[in-house]
This record gives structure tokens, C-alpha cells and sequence, in this order.
């Protein structure tokens, strides 16, 4: 019979079990196991066993069906769930189920399940939802959610307001700590990206201007797109994805440590201890970075140009035309809101966490969507605001 | 249960150093666990015990010596001899560990997708009788966080218990329960200890525990960095000369006995 796998040797060596299945008559039948019954050897015996229990069991009715374990050399918990199987089975039948033979040492392990109909529940249906019912808990789950996000709003930005009221009770060392991780500790993969952005720009404005003989605007047209959308979108996409899902593990940790629990009830404000340090070191480390972006893609952009023949003073020049002061300041107040955004989605999301390992991942991974579309939405008032204003 | 196993014991401690790089807890440890018997090593806390146990079902590599499990050496065996040594015994560890992801049938039958050919339904009732030896039937849909501290305990030992293991280490089963909660529970490892013979090796520091079911205790010290006492703890208790194993089975406070 079914052999299982090499494991099933495990500290019991003997040889595999044998299961005879004897049909007497009709009504008769009999079960004899011999040799070792445990949760590796039951494999493939169990299945077997079953179907032709099942089988025979249709055939007639007050069938009794005799489990002769006198042979069996070990016996363990799985040994006992099989006997409980195929026994249930009998009485869902209406047969009769005899067991003998088993050595009394492993009688008392079968007391231990009697009545044995409990192992058995009526697997329970699960309401199905109707579209109109779950499109209602989806909208009041958007609405939810969108209390939130306002009602977070409104306390960080009253904390803010205290902070900026109370600056010697704000916990200076977080915000060192997390400018450090959020800000330097960037900077190797802002430039990067920013450098590439700088030359793949460049390089796909050339190839249309050139062939108007145009290739001279590209310089000046990759720069103010930079400094104004680029840089701060660069910067603050990477932010959202190093840190804002940083902040949200970290804070969803200790929501699941009850770390934040014992901030409330020792009289601290979680807002105040945790979110407005973060916060405040986005708001310092975003238009940093977004000015270090800009340089180095505006330098990306020069060396590009240099390789269609215009060298670095034209680009200059024309850079000097084109850009002036307002624009780089649009993209870093810009860059800063989206620190702002970016922190504060992080915190949020961290906040909001469950219970458990999965709710930390799964506060990360919101955290990053949020802060990408706040960003996205941002971005857009922001468009709106400028092309009314002209700023 | 001659016909369980060929090995004299079940665990087989020779030589056994115990620490993390230079900060040595505990030195040339010898000490042996029968088949069948309910074994507790006990201590103050900070003496290493837990680190002891994690030595002893090799989930850490020990500074010196070696562990027999049923006569195999664990601190050596590699690849699937190893394998086979893990899965001759189950673990269920101080805070429970169930995965919060799963549900506490699921937490079970895990372990037996692993390693068994037994079909979804017959693996759900092989967990149900696990549950219910642990009294948790009732609760198999619950997650993790839905249930008290004290049934995830029982939960972690019906998850320990899934391959019938010879073997459960059990880390602090009782601590932060209850009086009854840990009665009960006291309860459950005498009945699978007899109906079952598997062999406990528990580590505790709760004296009604202790005496409810220990065969065999060893008392851990940590200046001492080893043994300091062995065998029956109500012997130990009546009997022992040693001050401090006095001062443990007594709960006299420090100072009273300085």
C-alpha cells in the first residue's frame, strides 16, 4: 500500500502500515490495520479507505462495518482522527461501527474526543453580498476614510501651529534622526534618478527639435520643465517610497506593540511625539532635495546638449533666458507641500493600522499609494493655481 | 512504550555550552531527559533558560558540546537529517508565535501540508482533534489577535502538536495565566504526557506548575553558569542544602535570606 514520504520513519522504525479492506456481505464489512499509524503513513491509506467505505455504505442500509486494529504496533493522535473519520461516517449512515482489538494503552486517547460529532461542524454559509450592499460599504468606507484624512488634517495642523508656538517641546532628536534617514541617507539614489531623468529628457527633446534645427531650445526647455515639475515630482515620488512607507511600518509597529497605547495613557500626544516630528523633517528635507534633483539633472541636461554640439555656455544662457528665480521657488514651495503630503500620509496610514504582522505591510503599502495620489492631486491644484495666477 | 524508540533518551545533553559570541550563560551542561517524562528546567529569570531551549531544539548553534534528539545530533546534522530531527518534535514558544494571518485551524494544518499526503478534510479534522485536546475547538475560525493570551498558548501547543511529535518544548506555558487558566493547562500536558507518552521539556519558573507536573527538574544558575540542582522538585523543596535552591522553592525574598 501507500508508502509516505522518507520522514515517515521518523523515530519509529518499522515497516509500513497495511490496511485490508474485506467485504463480508452486504451489510459486513471489515477494516484490519497492521503496523505503524501515524500522520505521515496515513497518506495515501486514508483517502483509499474512505472511498471504499463510501462506496460500499451506499449499497445498503444498517451496514456494520468492524475496524480490527489488533495488529497495529504504534498508534498516535492522527491514528485516533482516522478511526474518528471513518466512525462518523458509519453514523451519518445509520450503520453501526465496531473497534476492536486495539491495545488498551491507546483507549484512553479515543475518550478524548467523545462525542465525536463536534469535530464535525456544518460548515457555515457565508452571506452572500448584494452589489447595492457592497457598493454601500464601499462608499461608507470612502467616507470614512476621508474623515480621517480631514479630521488628521486638522489636528496636525494645529500641532504644527503648537509646535511653532512651543518649539522647546518638540522632540528635536526625532526630527534630527529621521531628516538624517529621510534626507541624506537619499541623496545616492535622488541623484541618480534625477541624473537620468535629466539626460533621457534631454535626449528625447533633441531628437524632435532636430528636426526642426531646434536643438538650441532643448537646453532651456529641460531646465524650466525641471526646476518647475521634474525635480519636485522625482524627489517627492522617491520620499514617498523610502520614507512615507518607513514612517507608516515604524508607526504601524508600535500601534501593533501597543507602543502607542502607552503614549495615550501616560498623557502624551501620539500626534505631537510622533507625527509632528516627521513631518516637520519632510518639510525641512523635501526642497532640499528637490534642489539637490534640480542641479544635478540641469548638469545631466548640460552634458547631454554637449554631445549635440552645444557647449555649456549656450546652454547657460538660454537656461538664464528661460528660468528665472520665480520658477525655481514655484518648484520648491511645491516640493515642500509635497514633504508635507508625503510625512504626513505616512504617519496617517501608520496610525491607522490593525492588528498583527500583515497590518504593518499592508499600512506600507497604503501609505505609498496615498502619498503618490495626494502628490498627484497636489500637483494639480498647484497647476491650477499658477496658471491662474501666473506664478 | 519500549516500541516508540530505540534511543535510551529523548533528549541527551553532553558537554553543552551555552551563550551568545563571548558572553558565555552557561558552561559544560550534562544532563539527560527520558522518554516519556515531563522535564522542567527552571531559574531565575535572566539565567538563560529560554536560550537553553533554543540550544536544545537547535534554532541557535551552541558554543560547545552537542544535543542528541532520539539519539541523532542535532548541533551536526545537516540538510534533511536535520530536517527529520525537527520535525520528530514541535515547539511552542513564549509569546505563542501564531501566524496573525491565518486562522487557528490553519495555524495548524500548515506544518502537515508540509510534510504529509493527507487530503484538505482530513488534515481539518486531524487540527480539530488538536484543538480540541487543547480545549480551543470552538475558536478554529478565530485569528490570532480575536483570542486571549492564554489561548494562544494553547493554540501554540495544538500547532506544536500538529505531526504527533515525540517531543514538545514548551517556553514559559504557563507564565502571565491565570491560576485556573494555568491549572488547566497543567492538566492538558499530564494527559498528553500519559495518553500520549510524549516527553515535555518545559521551561517554567511557576512553583505550582512545577509541582503540579514536573518528573524532573534541573535548576539553572547564573552564577553558577550551570546546574546547580537536579531530580524531584518537591524532594529538592524538602530537602535541598544549597541556599539558593532553598531561597527558589520557598519564595523567600532576598533579603530575608541574606
Amino acid at each position: 500500500m501507500s508508502v509516505a514520504d522518507p520522514i515517515s520513519s521518523n523515530s519509529v522504525e518499522s515497516k509500513p502500515p497495511v490496511v485490508v479492506w474485506t467485504q463480508i456481505d452486504a451489510s459486513n464489512a471489515k477494516v484490519a490495520l497492521n503496523g505503524v499509524v501515524n500522520v505521515y503513513s496515513l497518506g495515501g491509506i486514508w483517502t483509499q479507505i474512505q472511498a471504499s467505505q463510501n462506496a460500499w455504505l451506499q449499497q445498503n442500509t444498517n451496514q456494520t462495518l468492524t475496524f480490527d486494529a489488533s495488529r497495529v504496533s504504534f498508534f498516535d493522535g492522527a491514528g485516533v482522527a482516522f478511526l474518528i473519520a471513518i466512525e462518523e461516517a458509519q453514523q451519518k449512515a445509520g450503520g453501526k461501527f465496531e473497534l476492536v482489538g486495539l491495545d488498551p494503552r491507546y483507549q484512553p486517547l479515543l475518550k478524548e474526543f467523545d462525542p465525536i460529532n463536534n469535530l464535525f461542524p456544518v460548515p457555515a454559509v457565508k452571506p452572500k453580498r448584494s452589489f447595492v450592499v457592497s457598493t454601500g460599504m464601499a462608499a461608507q468606507n470612502l467616507i470614512n476614510d476621508t474623515k480621517g484624512l480631514v479630521s488628521f488634517t486638522g489636528q496636525l495642523s494645529a500641532d504644527l501651529y503648537w509646535s511653532l508656538r512651543n518649539p522647546g517641546q518638540v522632540r528635536w532628536g526625532d526630527f534630527v534622526n529621521t531628516a538624517v534617514e529621510a534626507g541624506i541617507a537619499a541623496l545616492p539614489i535622488v541623484g541618480l534618478v534625477s541624473f537620468l531623468i535629466g539626460v533621457i529628457l534631454s535626449f528625447q527633446a533633441a531628437i524632435g527639435m532636430a528636426q526642426f534645427g531646434a536643438v538650441s531650445f532643448v537646453g532651456p526647455l529641460a531646465a524650466l520643465g525641471i526646476v518647475r515639475e521634474m525635480g519636485p515630482l522625482i524627489t517627492a515620488i522617491l520620499l514617498a517610497g523610502r520614507s512615507s512607507a518607513a514612517f507608516a511600518a515604524e508607526i504601524g509597529t508600535m500601534t501593533v506593540n501597543s507602543e502607542v497605547d502607552a503614549l495615550v495613557s501616560g498623557g502624551l500626544s501620539p500626534m505631537r511625539f510622533l507625527v509632528v516630528p516627521r513631518v516637520l523633517a519632510g518639510i525641512l528635507v523635501a526642497p532640499i532635495l528637490t534642489l539637490f534633483a534640480d542641479i544635478v539633472s540641469v548638469v545631466a541636461s548640460m552634458l547631454t546638449m554637449l554631445i549635440y554640439g552645444i557647449p555649456f555656455i549656450n546652454f547657460y544662457n538660454g537656461m538664464l533666458a528661460a528660468v528665472d528665480v520665480e520658477d525655481i521657488l514655484s518648484g520648491l514651495i511645491k516640493a515642500t507641500l509635497f514633504g508635507v503630503v508625503v510625512s504626513a500620509m505616512g504617519c496617517l496610514r501608520g496610525m491607522q493600522t490593525g492588528t498583527g504582522a500583515a497590518a504593518v505591510g499592508i499600512s506600507a503599502t497604503r501609505a505609498v499609494v496615498s502619498s503618490i495620489v495626494m502628490i498627484v492631486v497636489v500637483d494639480g491644484i498647484f497647476a491650477f493655481i499658477s496658471y491662474k495666477t501666473g506664478f | 512504550m519500549t516500541d516508540l524508540t530505540n534511543s535510551t533518551y529523548a533528549v541527551d545533553v553532553q558537554n553543552l555550552t551555552v551563550g551568545y559570541g563571548s558572553n558565555v550563560l552557561m558552561q559544560n551542561l550534562n544532563f539527560t531527559v527520558n522518554n516519556g517524562e515531563i522535564f522542567v528546567i527552571l531559574g531565575g529569570s535572566g539565567c538563560g533558560k529560554s536560550s537553553l531551549l533554543k540550544n536544545l531544539f537547535g534554532l541557535y548553534q551552541p558554543l560547545g558540546g552537542d544535543v542528541l534528539i532520539e539519539g541523532q545530533n542535532i548541533t551536526t546534522a545537516l540538510g534533511a537529517d536535520r530536517q527529520k530531527i525537527m520535525t520528530s518534535f514541535g515547539v511552542m514558544y513564549q509569546q505563542g508565535a501564531l501566524f496573525g494571518s491565518m486562522n487557528l485551524l490553519d495555524n495548524v494544518t500548515l506544518f502537515m501540508e508540509e510534510y504529509t499526503e493527507l487530503s484538505q478534510a482530513q488534515m481539518d479534522l486531524l487540527a480539530r482533534c488538536k484543538l480540541d485536546l487543547v480545549g480551543l475547538l470552538p475558536y478554529e475560525s478565530y485569528m490570532p489577535s480575536e483570542i486571549s493570551g492564554g489561548m494562544q498558548k494553547r493554540a501554540a501547543i495544538a500547532r506544536a502538536m500538529a505531526l504527533d511529535p515525540k517531543i514538545l518544548f514548551l517556553d514559559e506555558p504557563s507564565a502571565g495565566l491565570d491560576p485556573i487558566t494555568s491549572a488547566d493547562l497543567d492538566s492538558t500536558i499530564l494527559d498528553l504526557s500519559k495518553n500520549l507518552g510524549i516527553t515535555f521539556v518545559i521551561v517554567s519558573h511557576e512553583l505550582a506548575s512545577i509541582y503540579a507536573i514536573a518528573d524532573k527538574v534541573i535548576m539553572l544558575d547564573k552564577g553558577a553558569k550551570g546546574i546547580i540542582a537536579e531530580g524531584d522538585p518537591k524532594v529538592l523543596r524538602d530537602t535541598s542544602k544549597d541556599p539558593r535552591v532553598h531561597q527558589f522553592f520557598n519564595r523567600i525574598m532576598s533579603k530575608d535570606a541574606a
